[in-house]
């Protein structure tokens, strides 16, 4: 923050001092902030996963077999590209703290790309589903198709869901674009890193809500074929 | 006479000359609170018109001068603004922000311009909610709950309205983070938990709930979205969907959010029994501890509006138990202020005579509410009038009743002038009286079988709602001349001096009147406990230069 | 948070571990269904991700050390976790309409013709 902070002293009736913390330069409390952040999105995603399984527990078998039709392949793809960029962007994070400023940014850089390269497999995942006849307002999933409302449902919550997953990625994309230009600016550097801290942690939350959303999405039906549920 | 934070103030961005673009630009939280307080009243005036309407509609029945369409839409209207746009942000958006900061000691808030591009995003949801009702769709016709399937098949504009309740609720998520890490980090050296005033301790728990509560909404609003524009089916049986896991996503967040509510307004009441009755709180753990589990709680007893809705009978029992359940904190916390005020030296000014007066009507709301929190009762009273006078008692004759009361406790403070406390006591009791008569007699009716959100009735419930109408004249009176002599007070009262009622909480402690901009002259070290009375005088003095204790 | 005493090569190799653990779990993911819990797949998958999780939380969220917010998030997953007991496993698990609901009737109806995958005939419930 821009104004200009000495911390203060508090006295107390003996006569020791006490350092009074202010709102600016409050390290720990912009970490606090974003943590509470990432419980409302916890929160958010926790909700749709009620809604997930509250249809699951209705519609069991419609559930397996949904998700025994979609690409497990593209999906573990993903998953092992945002695994890597979550590495990248804690590595850029670690070379900040210790004075790479370079290697940060080539860092953030990686990570960015990481990202595009999810959102363009997502792309051709959601395509060739297209292609299938399952997407939001067509073919199968239209009211009056005779797929089973389970599976209706399975896969209206897939695009739901992994769409939000996916404007987060495309959020997380603007954001580390404005870091590099904060970076650039000399805004964040080693001793003042708490914007790229939280948007670390912002990038590890969008991994972590990836890591559930993927089994519950293209695992759960992958025995299907053996039988098991 | 030394500078106010009406004279001088630190911006979100540059340093505007004109006074006005200081205002909207400010990241004082004084200031933020007062602009709140000022958008937040003119809505409840307008949700106060649209109540009248409804109320002069059901005057007589048969249709009189407004349609059934219309008189949805009324409902509609009087609910989302009052409970998204007043009574949720209500006290923490206002008094929170105003004096939150001063009783633990800070500059400001953690983030104050968050809380500045809080304000706003507050004004865009309340812009896009208002929006609807000059379209041709016209506002919604739902009810504020926006129950599916009808809400996702209705004609009427309610996407806007889900739009603005998810811009709303993202509102006051930010308020409550904000709050949450003022109170983690910014508390005066010295003031532990167990030292902040009880205030503080409501504007705590309350967070808690913003926080958590409110994304379950937004997501149910983004998911009713989903499903109108991209056929979906998540909430809608024809498509599959079951509108009761729409009620339980709603209410997962609403019925919290009446804790919300309630709890920064029993804060408030714990500042102002003390106080006027110069004696140090009695139990002030049990209250602080209270104002956590009713939070608690609250999380787990959302079920009860859906007895009649088909949920499952184990579930239906298992929140029958949770909900009496928290009737305990909160009659601890009545026991706890009756207790305060035995053998006190009792003040009866204005605020005190809100705070005594809402122990009675809330008192009538909260067992009321326990009576239908038992499933057999519910079912014969669920949507009847009984309900809704249960909760205005609870909503109205409660937490906007403790609003009023720390308007008036903290007017002062704010303005630096006083209001004429005669003319406020005759508008406390105006309003006191109107708001029994208007809603007293619906209990009766809705024991009787009034069913609610109905435009017409059958002739026997004509006197019921001929005594609410005449409630209603009154309750207006009053409401409105409190106003008034809010206004007379700011622009012709007297000088208050920075501590008018004896106070000893922090924000008592300023070194003028109004504050300064950066508050207390410096942060004082917290060694004693927040409500001190010794003889029915404050313990603790402070040098308001260095802000040393000098008892 | 002090930045200055920080050993760069040890936090990297840090960082590559859990990258290696999290590349492994995800490949028992893929193998799980053919290898272990055959016939609870859905929990199988879920205890991994939960594991991945944690490894995430701890180590990539630097969630190690701080007990203040390590108690709040353990409060907000409490809460999550409560919603799912009591709307999945209270209400939903003994859904009273199953045989009449339009909701659910409709759907075993339609997915014996309609299913991907033939249903082997010791399906019992879920």
């Amino acid at each position: 923050m821009s104004h200009e902070y000495i911390p203060e002293i508090a006295t107390d009736r003996d006569g020791n001092e006490h350092e009074v913390q202010g709102w600016q330069g409050d390290f720990y409390g912009g970490k606090l902030g974003f943590w509470l952040f990432m419980f409302t999105e916890v929160l958010m995603f926790g909700a749709m996963f009620m809604v997930l399984s509250y249809y699951n527990t209705l519609h069991p078998q419609d559930f397996l077999d949904a998700s025994a039709s979609l690409n497990r392949v593209l999906g573990g793809t993903n998953t092992v590209i945002l695994l890597v960029s979550a590495l990248t962007m804690g590595l850029g994070l670690l070379k900040m703290r210790t004075g790479d400023v370079k290697g940060a940014k080539l860092m953030i850089w990686a990570t960015i790309l990481l990202a595009t390269a999810f959102l363009v497999i997502k792309g051709f995942e959601w395509s060739a589903e297209y292609h299938h006849g399952i997407f939001l307002m067509h073919d199968q999933l239209l009211a009056e198709s005779p797929l089973p409302f389970g599976q209706k449902l399975f896969f209206g919550m897939y695009f739901t869901m992994t769409g939000l997953h996916g404007f987060h990625i495309l959020i997380g994309i603007g954001l580390m674009i404005w870091l590099l230009k904060r970076i650039n600016a000399g805004k964040v550097s080693q001793d003042h890193h708490i914007l790229y801290w939280n948007i670390a942690l912002y990038w590890d939350i969008v991994h972590l809500i990836w890591v559930f959303v993927f089994p519950y999405y293209y695992m759960i039906g992958a025995g299907g074929v053996t039988g098991g549920h | 006479m030394s500078k106010s934070y009406f004279d001088e103030t630190h911006c979100a961005i540059g340093h505007p000359k004109s006074t006005f673009m200081q205002w909207m630009l400010t990241i004082d939280h004084k200031r933020i609170g007062l602009m709140y307080a000022a958008v937040m009243f003119t809505f409840f005036f307008v949700a106060v018109a649209t109540a009248f309407v409804m109320r002069l509609e059901l005057f007589a029945p048969g249709a009189q001068f407004i349609d059934g369409d219309t008189f949805n839409q009324a409902f509609t209207l009087h609910g989302v603004i009052m409970i998204f746009l007043f009574i949720i942000p209500g006290v923490p958006a206002v008094l929170g922000n105003i004096v939150m900061p001063l009783m633990i000691g800070a500059k400001d808030v953690s983030f104050p311009r968050l809380n500045w591009f809080t304000f706003w995003l507050y004004i865009l949801g309340a812009l896009v909610a208002l929006a609807s009702l000059f379209t041709d769709a016209g506002f919604a016709d739902t009810g504020w709950t926006f129950y599916a399937p009808y809400s996702l098949n209705t004609g009427t504009n309610v996407i806007f309205t889900l739009v603005a309740a998810f811009i709303l609720g993202m509102a006051s998520i930010l308020t409550g983070l904000n709050f949450l890490v003022t109170i983690h980090r910014l508390r005066a050296p010295g003031m532990t938990f167990w030292k902040m005033p009880l205030f503080v301790w409501g504007i705590y728990a309350t967070a808690w709930i913003q926080l958590l509560a409110t994304p379950v909404v937004g997501i149910t609003l983004i998911l009713a979205i989903m499903e109108k524009y991209f056929g979906i089916g998540i909430f809608d049986p024809a498509k599959g969907g079951d509108p009761v896991l729409f009620e339980h996503l709603f209410w997962i967040y609403s019925h919290p959010a009446v804790y919300l509510m309630i709890l920064p307004a029993f804060g408030i009441m714990s500042e102002i029994i003390p106080t006027f009755s110069r004696r140090t709180i009695f139990g002030y753990r049990s209250i602080a501890l209270s104002s956590a589990s009713i939070a608690g709680v609250g999380y787990l007893v959302w079920g009860h509006h859906l007895y009649t809705s088909g949920m499952a009978d184990t579930a239906k029992v298992i929140f029958s138990f949770l909900t009496f359940f928290v009737a305990i904190p909160t009659g601890v916390k009545f026991y706890d202020w009756v207790a305060t005020m035995y053998k006190g030296k009792i003040i009866l000014s204005t605020p005190m005579l809100w705070a005594l007066g809402t122990i009675i009507t809330f008192t009538i709301g909260g067992l009321t509410g326990v009576t239908i929190a038992m499933i057999g009762v519910d079912i014969h009273l669920q949507d009847t009038y009984y309900t809704v006078a249960h909760f205005h008692y609870a909503m109205l004759g409660g937490v906007v009743f403790l609003f009023f009361a720390g308007l008036h406790y903290w007017f002062p403070l704010v303005t630096g002038k006083m209001y004429n406390e005669k003319q406020a006591k005759i508008a406390f009791y105006l309003q006191f009286v109107g708001f029994n008569l208007l809603w007293f007699p619906m209990f009766i009716a809705g024991y009787y079988g009034m069913p609610r959100r109905y435009f017409d009735y059958l002739p026997e419930f004509q006197i019921y709602h001929q005594f609410s109408f005449f409630g209603a004249v009154i309750f207006i009176t009053g409401l409105t001349y409190m106003f008034v002599v809010f206004f007379k007070g700011w622009t012709k009262g007297k000088p208050s001096g920075t501590n008018p009622w004896n106070a000893t909480t922090l924000e008592w402690h300023m070194p003028s009147s109004p504050p300064p901009l950066e508050n207390h002259s410096k942060v004082p070290y917290v060694d004693f406990e927040p409500y001190e009375y010794h003889h029915g005088e404050p313990v603790v003095k402070f040098d308001y230069e260095t802000m040393k204790r000098i008892d | 948070m002090d930045t200055n005493t920080i050993d760069y090569k040890k936090e990297r190799a840090g960082y590559y571990k859990i990258l290696v653990g999290l590349l492994l779990l995800t490949a028992v993911t893929f193998i799980q269904p053919h290898l272990f819990m055959t016939h609870s797949t859905f929990l199988a998958q879920m205890l991994i991700a939960v594991v991945k999780a944690w490894l995430i939380l701890m180590f990539y969220m630097h969630l190690k050390g701080e007990k203040l917010i390590i108690w709040m998030t353990g409060f907000s997953l409490f809460i999550v976790f409560t919603f799912f007991a009591i709307v999945i496993g209270v209400d939903v698990q003994k859904f009273q309409f199953q045989d009449e609901s339009y909701i659910t009737k409709s759907s075993t109806k339609a997915h014996t013709t309609d299913a991907v995958h033939s249903e082997p005939a010791s399906h019992s419930a879920h």
